[in-house]
């Protein structure tokens, strides 16, 4: 089969996927017993105005009507508007406005895993047994042993605390760029935006300063998110450096001369990739759920804590639409993940 | 039955509500009519019918003693356990001199009063909320910023319960009370600059009753839940275009036209949706074409006459209104009020820690009871001050008795006299409150709280000393001595499920504490919290037995609450459309059913 063949296979696949994704959700909201109009009307309303509100909504419609009214919308990417959450909102709108910071929470939450667990990783898998080797494994389980929500509180508190001096007269308020306060949505306006070739927006100018705010804003949350992945990289890292390095053809190389430093770097490094991929990728899923916790105690006005907050309240077109973007983006990351593997190891092909 | 509970959307919820009735289904075959008398539900249904007849100014005491009477009905046949009235606090840092608020709350405060130093901005925390059009807000998050960009015809000044005008000048009433006339006050201008008039409160009001994106149109159609307006009814069978009863006899004269003498109307008035807005901003309803399209209006702008003008709102991140210089009132002296929204607790309180909001409130997690040094004043609110905080710093601290109630309440049909008074007998109110709530919440023996008590605070305290079921004690022998009359053993004790919802999970600790206060006594509880919405729809199914709910008064009128123990009103089966009351089925008590 043929490299897009087979792509366009997975594609065709999704298609059943997002069907399914489609009915559960239908069947999850319209049929438990979280009541959209309750939720929005509150106690005090009265039994005709919630009448009212069904109607509007469309609520009084034939179950069946409501299901193919439902899918068709999204067949069409007519994602609809909100019911409670923000009521009335069309649902673009609301992923227009909270879909950036969490894709800026997400991904420094997988950039800084990666710049710390996997250099942590093979530093301890180069020199195993070491000291060095324990201190980083076992801090290592410890850092994923921790809740997040645990963490978050922990982080929050700590961190206050240093405001107008703490220990040793750190202050991460006025660390680096000054901040107000550590929780909230960054702004995420660095980048400056023209025209110049038409109607498509073009990134023209960055304000280093106004990029600064937003990544210290965005690093004790994403340090949080990323917790886990951290040490799982780190112990995966370690590892895949374990295996490799005793592997037969570091030792030829290393019979026939190579130095250390080429072996690591052109041998074992690519080498001990190679198992670290899927779990990097399978991670960005896991932010997608775990960014709900986060959003809310950092107080970020994302993607997740929206989803949850549409889940609890029924709020079916809105938490429907974020379903479906949320699942086109997981059928994308498996297709990268593919991609990466032929990069990175050429024997893994389409071709079987 | 489902068709009546609003089609195929509720088949599912109805069918689960009714799997969850049959696991406590056998609890029906001991009868528990048997133990039920007509006396108190017959006094209910008589005392309502006095507050009905006797609308007038002049027959205020009569609808008080037959409201004494109501919580008589409901005390004596135990169909209601008042717990706690809510406490609203409030902190706030030396450099902040804020009015204290009174027991309506909070949202109702303006901030044109308030003071700071060294500050020109005014940072406060608020919940998510997504609509700035008045008719459209149901909560108070939106209730706090509606309130500096709009106001209404009379206010609460500072939530301190006694209504006084805010857009009139002078109202008169005519002989029957059922028509009101309303003189509007001179150079009020909306924030474009345009002049307040009539039209402008007729288009208002036309909207809160006719649009379809009015969320409580029943405030300004019905009674007694409302003001109950005259108006014709629509071929769709809602209100017909322009048929409501408010016209505009002047340029500065509003004439107001009810159905029947409603002695309320001032205070209904203060409500948020009866805010004025300039005649024609938006086109929902029929004979305008709209200024600005509704998405504009609902988020983007706002044109009150307010102490405040719109600047910036992003929906879950932040709001900002800045002072208005022409305010007809006094001018502010902050420059403007920022609103962070911010709705997990620790979060808010790191935000407030941070001292980025300057007025606040604390989480649970991190109340100490003990840190409060604090004297109640003649409105019997707590005022003094709160501290050290981890910042080390000493703030302002208020407590304010504010007019909501929560309560267990028993459907009279599933549980029998004897077991609803045994209940009564073994709670303890001051125990639950300091165990449960951190002593956040003030002792609540009548349905209607004390600030509103219809014979005042001697006839309060005198309700408190009559309390038959022991204040503040655990009355092990007197729940003992009920349950005699019963046939109910420790080997068959009555069986019952005490219904919870989720988001106040403080109700289903208070009766884990019920159950085991209850110990050898031959009743027996199981607690059940569910999502708020199924214990609705249980309620209205009369699925359920002992039930916990709350009761917020949007304005001090003791019928307000009341319209729902009328046992008529309570029948289930007549839910949720025609009957409104609590989920009690007291009518099944009445001498003659209805």
């Amino acid at each position: 089969m043929s490299r897009w063949g087979y792509f366009f296979r997975r594609l065709l696949l999704s298609i059943p996927v997002l069907f399914l994704v489609m009915t559960f959700i239908f069947v999850l909201l319209r049929m438990g017993p979280v009541d959209p109009v309750a939720a929005r009307l509150g106690p005090e309303a009265t039994g005709a105005e919630a009448a009212r509100m069904r109607e509007r909504l469309g609520l009084n419609d034939p179950l069946w009507e409501q299901y193919v009214d439902f899918v068709t919308d999204f067949l069409v990417l007519d994602l609809g508007q909100s019911w409670v959450v923000y009521a009335d909102w069309e649902v673009t709108t609301i992923v227009m406005n909270s879909g950036p910071p969490t894709l800026w929470l997400g991904f420094w939450a997988i950039l800084l895993p990666l710049f710390i667990g996997i250099p942590l990783g093979f530093y301890a898998g180069l020199r195993p047994n070491s000291w060095s080797d324990y201190t980083a494994s076992v801090s290592g389980i410890l850092w994923q042993a921790m809740p997040n929500f645990w963490l978050c509180i922990i982080l929050l508190a700590v961190l206050r605390q240093t405001q107008g001096g703490g220990w040793l007269g750190f202050d991460w308020y006025a660390f680096g760029p000054e901040i107000r306060s550590i929780t909230g949505t960054p702004s995420l306006d660095f980048l400056s935006w023209s025209n110049p070739f038409g109607a498509v927006p073009f990134p023209t100018g960055i304000d280093w300063s106004a990029l600064a705010v937003d990544v210290k804003l965005i690093l004790p949350p994403a340090l949080v998110l990323g917790s886990a992945s951290m040490a799982a990289e780190l112990r995966i890292g370690r590892t895949a450096i374990l295996e490799t390095i005793n592997s037969n053809y570091v030792e030829t190389a290393r019979a026939k001369g190579l130095k250390s430093r080429a072996i690591v770097w052109k041998h074992v490094f690519r080498n001990a990739l190679i198992p670290l991929v899927p779990v990097i990728t399978n991670e960005a899923f896991l932010l997608i759920g775990g960014s709900v916790i986060v959003e809310s105690i950092f107080n970020i006005n994302g993607l997740g804590r929206i989803f949850f907050r549409a889940m609890v309240q029924g709020d079916l077109p809105l938490a429907g639409a974020l379903l479906f973007i949320f699942t086109l983006i997981i059928i994308f990351l498996n297709i990268v993940q593919d991609f990466l593997y032929t990069i990175i190891d050429p024997r893994v092909g389409y071709e079987r | 039955m489902l068709g009546l509970l609003g089609g195929s959307a509720t088949v599912g919820l109805a069918g689960c509500s009714a799997l969850l009735g049959d696991e406590n289904g056998d609890d029906d075959s001991g009868g528990s009519g048997d133990y039920e008398v007509s006396e108190h539900a017959d006094k209910a249904q008589a005392a309502w019918q006095t507050v009905v007849d006797n609308p007038g100014p002049d027959a205020e005491e009569t609808r008080n003693e037959a409201y004494v009477e109501i919580e008589e009905a409901v005390r004596d046949d135990m169909v209601l356990l008042p717990l706690y009235h809510s406490k609203g606090e409030r902190f706030w840092y030396d450099y902040v001199d804020i009015p204290e608020h009174g027991a309506l709350g909070s949202h109702h405060q303006q901030f044109n009063e308030v003071e700071l130093e060294g500050d020109s901005e005014l940072n406060l925390l608020n919940s998510s909320f997504d609509e700035l059009d008045p008719i459209m807000s149901t909560d108070t998050a939106s209730g706090i910023v509606i309130t500096q960009l709009y106001e209404t015809l009379t206010h609460y000044p500072n939530g301190v319960a006694e209504v006084e005008n805010q857009l009139i000048e002078g109202v008169e009433t005519s002989e029957d009370s059922q028509t009101w006339t309303f003189t509007l006050k001179e150079g009020v201008q909306f924030h474009d600059g345009q002049e307040l008039t009539a039209d402008d409160v007729v288009y208002s009001f036309r909207r809160l009753a006719e649009s379809e994106y009015s969320e409580r149109a029943n405030f300004i159609l019905d009674t007694p839940l409302g003001l109950g307006i005259e108006y014709e009814e629509g071929e769709d069978g809602g209100v017909a275009p322009d048929s409501i009863g408010v016209e505009a006899v002047d340029d500065r004269t509003v004439e107001l036209t009810l159905r029947e003498p409603n002695p309320a109307v001032l205070d209904i008035l203060t409500y948020d949706g009866f805010a004025i807005v300039p005649e024609g901003i938006v086109g929902d309803i029929e004979g305008y074409d709209g200024e600005v399209d509704h998405d504009e209006f609902r988020t983007g702008m706002a044109n009150g006459t307010g102490p405040f003008q719109f600047d910036g709102f992003t929906p879950g991140e932040e709001m900002r209104v800045v002072r208005n210089d022409n305010y007809h009132g006094t001018a502010a002296s902050v420059e403007s009020v920022h609103w962070e929204i911010n709705e997990d607790p620790e979060s808010r309180f790191t935000y407030a820690m941070e001292q980025n909001a300057d007025v606040f409130d604390i989480p649970t997690s991190q109340y100490d009871p003990e840190l409060i040094d604090a004297e109640e004043d003649d409105m019997g609110r707590e005022v003094g001050t709160y501290g050290p905080f981890e910042n080390d710093e000493e703030t302002n601290y208020l407590a304010v008795p504010e007019l909501g109630t929560y309560y267990f309440a028993f459907n009279v049909t599933n549980v029998p006299r004897p077991v609803r008074q045994a209940i009564a007998y073994v709670v303890n109110h001051e125990e639950l409150i300091q165990d449960v709530l951190s002593e956040r919440g003030f002792e609540a023996f009548s349905f209607t709280p004390p600030r509103m008590w219809p014979t005042g605070d001697d006839g309060y305290d005198q309700w408190v000393d009559e309390w038959p079921y022991g204040v503040n004690e655990t009355d092990i022998e007197g729940a003992r001595e009920v349950l005699e009359e019963t046939d109910y053993t420790s080997d068959d004790p009555f069986e019952m499920t005490a219904a919870t919802y989720e988001s106040a999970p403080e109700y289903a600790e208070m009766a884990e504490l019920i159950r085991q206060k209850l110990g050898d006594l031959p009743v027996e509880i199981n607690n059940n919290s569910t999502q708020f919405s199924t214990l609705q729809d249980r309620g209205e199914d009369g699925d359920l037995e002992m039930y916990s709910l709350g009761w917020v008064w949007s304005w001090p009128d003791v019928a307000y609450g009341h319209f729902g123990f009328e046992p008529k009103n309570t029948n289930t089966s007549e839910m949720p459309n025609s009957a409104t009351g609590y989920y009690l089925d007291w009518q099944a008590n009445l001498d003659e059913e209805a």
